[in-house]
């Protein structure tokens, strides 16, 4: 593959500050067209990365390219960025703030003025559009701050925790509009803690622990390189007789309704099976799957602790 | 540039239409007009009705004398004074004082003169009357009783003099000030001049200064700064804030010069209807002196706003913000209190070497420019060590703005503003 077909490139990028290592020697690529997703426990530098890949900050070492070409100012205007803490003028109309961003991301006034209409509209906050941003709800407010980070069709976009304060109806809006967009062909880099939405969305996935990568790729390759090795079971009763069987069983994690056990290299999942058949327990539901991310996440980063 | 025009653009408009703008703008000038002129309303106002006085005369002869001098008339044609009676010698002055005292308390006098058996060898008058504050009436007592005196002294002398005021009047001193381009006559407009340079300078530094703090703090707490970085450089953050809060300032400027020309022409308009021939003292401000003030104005403005900038950023919230600023705070308002300093001799050695400490040389250099122009050299000296330093200050408190505004927490220490001044 060529730097071109790459959205994003980081070669051995460090940030120091002081004695802290924030982010040490990661290299990163990112497909063209991917849905990535940037993981990693808090404090592990994934902000700090987003900040460098936006040029807010500049790395001690190491290169950063964006779009097929090294950071510049030009290549900032074509990515659009949703911070994890929201910033917005609270004393500005919402339409005005959203044409002052869209212009200063390079659209002329008119143009930033006839896309912030149709957003709003899309995202129905038309009747808010003259309103004071300290005026809308925090929803409201977060459907904003996308707005201002999309407004100029940007063909990378970086959205650090884009869920947070939205209630389900609006998350599914906003999750919509992203893989919309990249069905026109843009990238999106995805940063949270939220692992399911992950899973559901993400084609490929870094996780970095301590600015480290420490688990990189396509994420349907990581989850069968851990192979089949998780049952979930819904069942009657509470799933106690999974302990029963230190012999198959490596782990139990209860979820409530749920119950995912991790089976032990080599068990057969019949013999969980059979067991809660002659125990006398009533299946619902028996699945046979992949490891869900949020264990591999835990697995990795407590690997990488000990 | 579009970017730091757009920054500029956002600053100006937003502020311009707060309430709090155009509160000031209209508000500053018509509270300051209207205390003035209260102020001179009262000092100026004459009383409407004739006093009644009685004088006690202990001196021997005087009473009548100074009955005399009291010939002032209203605006209404009446007398401004009555003298009700003269106490001559009064057999025990306690008693008389006693009445008087209570004849003023309840209305039926306005006062009374005390003219003592001494005032001719220098001791005093007194007046004692309710409103003591009224220096129209105080002043034609006072003259009136010297008068008396001077003439009763001239008498023991042996001269004979009917209008003692004709005699006694003196000289007034006129003042002229010689520069280059000549002489001028000084009624105070050297030092008014002078006193309202500075001011202008001291107020926009400190007030636009703390506004442009204010306002970056402002972004870093609302968290739009992080939007902001993602497209624009710091640099162009940092100083199209500045300049945008400076256009917000000159704007009221302007607004405030062309309004007081406005009455200022008008007024004397309205003057010289009323009383021909009136007399206006005439500000004439050289033009270099003005050309120079605006050099002092931007270093010092630039200079100033920046760390100002820097400060902001460098803080989380107000509190540490208001902690930072005093050091950045400290010089601008040293250099006001050294302005009688410098004003009342512009060429010590003290005042030369102040006005040329860059953080001092916007107010001070004014100071001395508008008193007598100092050499050449002293003038290039000084705005190019303000030029440097301030070009010196705008690029390390971009970088300290450039960090800062990333930062949150606690306030840092200046070991750990001087380490990110290092970073990349």
């Amino acid at each position: 593959m060529t730097a071109t077909t790459d959205a994003a490139v980081l070669e051995r990028v460090t940030k120091r500050y002081d004695s802290l290592t924030a982010v040490g020697h990661l290299s990163l690529r990112i497909r063209q067209g991917a849905l990535f997703g940037l993981l990693g426990p808090n404090g592990a530098g994934k902000t700090t990365t987003l900040r460098m890949l936006m040029r807010i900050l500049i790395p001690d070492e190491g290169s950063i390219q964006v779009l097929g070409e090294p950071l510049s100012e030009q290549a900032q205007d074509r990515i659009g960025y949703l911070p994890e803490e929201r910033g917005l003028y609270p004393r500005m109309q919402v339409r005005k703030l959203l044409v002052f961003l869209g212009a200063l991301k390079g659209l002329p006034e008119s143009e930033a003025n006839r896309r912030a209409r149709d957003w709003l509209e899309r995202l129905q906050l038309a009747d808010w559009s003259e309103k004071k941003v300290i005026d809308l709800s925090k929803g409201m407010q977060q459907k904003v701050q996308f707005i201002a980070a999309v407004i100029h069709r940007p063909p990378l976009l970086i959205l650090d925790e884009p869920f947070t304060g939205l209630d389900p109806i609006n998350a599914v809006v906003l999750k919509d509009i992203m893989l919309e967009l990249r069905e026109q062909g843009s990238t999106i880099i995805l940063s949270t803690h939220r692992m399911e939405q992950v899973e559901m969305m993400c084609d490929s996935i870094c996780l970095i622990n301590q600015g480290q990568n420490i688990l990189h790729g396509e994420l349907q390759a990581i989850k069968k390189a851990y192979g089949k090795n998780t049952v979930r079971i819904e069942c009657s009763g509470d799933g106690d007789f999974l302990k029963q069987m230190p012999g198959l069983i490596q782990s139990v994690n209860h979820f409530g309704a749920v119950v995912e056990a991790k089976l032990r290299p080599g068990a057969d999942p019949q013999e969980i099976l059979k067991a809660a058949v002659d125990r006398g327990v009533r299946i619902m539901r028996f699945e046979l799957m992949e490891p869900p991310l949020n264990d591999i996440f835990i697995e990795r980063v407590s690997d990488a602790h000990a | 540039m579009r970017k730091l025009w757009l920054i500029v653009k956002r600053e100006y408009v937003t502020r311009v239409r707060t309430k709090g703008f155009v509160i000031a703008t209209v508000g500053v000038p018509v509270f300051s007009i209207g205390l003035f002129a209260f102020a001179i309303f009262m000092a100026t106002r004459e009383t409407d009705h004739t006093l009644k006085l009685v004088i006690l005369d202990s001196s021997g002869g005087l009473g009548a004398r100074v009955t005399q001098g009291l010939n002032y008339k209203l605006a209404n044609g009446q007398p401004e004074f009555s003298v009700v009676k003269i106490v001559e010698q009064p057999g025990s002055d306690e008693r008389a004082r006693e009445e008087l005292r209570s004849e003023v308390s309840n209305g039926q006098l306005d006062g009374y003169l005390l003219i003592p058996g001494e005032v001719a060898k220098g001791g005093p008058a007194e007046f004692h009357t309710k409103n003591p504050g009224d220096f129209g009436v105080n002043e034609h007592i006072g003259r009136a009783v010297s008068d008396a005196v001077i003439a009763q002294r001239l008498h023991d002398r042996g001269l004979q003099i009917e209008n003692v005021s004709e005699v006694v009047q003196g000289v007034e001193l006129k003042l002229v000030k010689v520069t280059k381009q000549g002489e001028a006559e000084e009624k105070g407009q050297t030092f008014l001049v002078a006193l309202v340079l500075a001011f202008i300078l001291y107020t926009t530094l400190v007030m636009y200064g703390v506004s442009t703090m204010r306002s970056v703090l402002e972004e870093k707490t609302t968290r739009i700064v992080e939007v902001l970085l993602s497209t624009a450089k710091p640099f162009h953050l940092m100083a199209g804030k500045i300049v945008g809060v400076a256009a917000v300032g000159l704007t009221q400027y302007l607004i405030w010069t062309l309004t007081a020309a406005l009455l200022a022409t008008y007024g004397a308009a309205m003057a010289s209807a009323f009383r021909p021939g009136a007399s206006f003292p005439r500000f004439h401000i050289p033009a270099s002196l003005l050309a120079y003030f605006v050099v002092f104005f931007l270093c010092g403005y630039f200079l100033y706003a920046s760390l100002f900038a820097a400060i902001g950023a460098s803080s989380s919230n107000e509190q540490d913000a208001q902690q930072l600023q005093w050091p950045v705070m400290l010089p601008i308002i040293c250099s006001m209190v050294m302005f009688n300093l410098v004003l009342r001799d512009p060429n010590s050695t003290a005042s030369v070497a102040l006005s040329l400490v860059p953080f001092f040389a916007p107010i001070l250099m004014t100071l001395r420019l508008s008193a007598q122009t100092p050499p050449s050299w002293q003038i290039g000296l000084s705005i190019a060590l303000t030029a440097v330093t301030t070009v010196g200050v705008v690029y390390f408190s971009a970088r300290i703005y450039r960090v800062g505004v990333l930062m949150y927490g606690k306030r840092p220490s200046v070991v750990e503003l001087v380490r990110w001044l290092r970073y990349s």
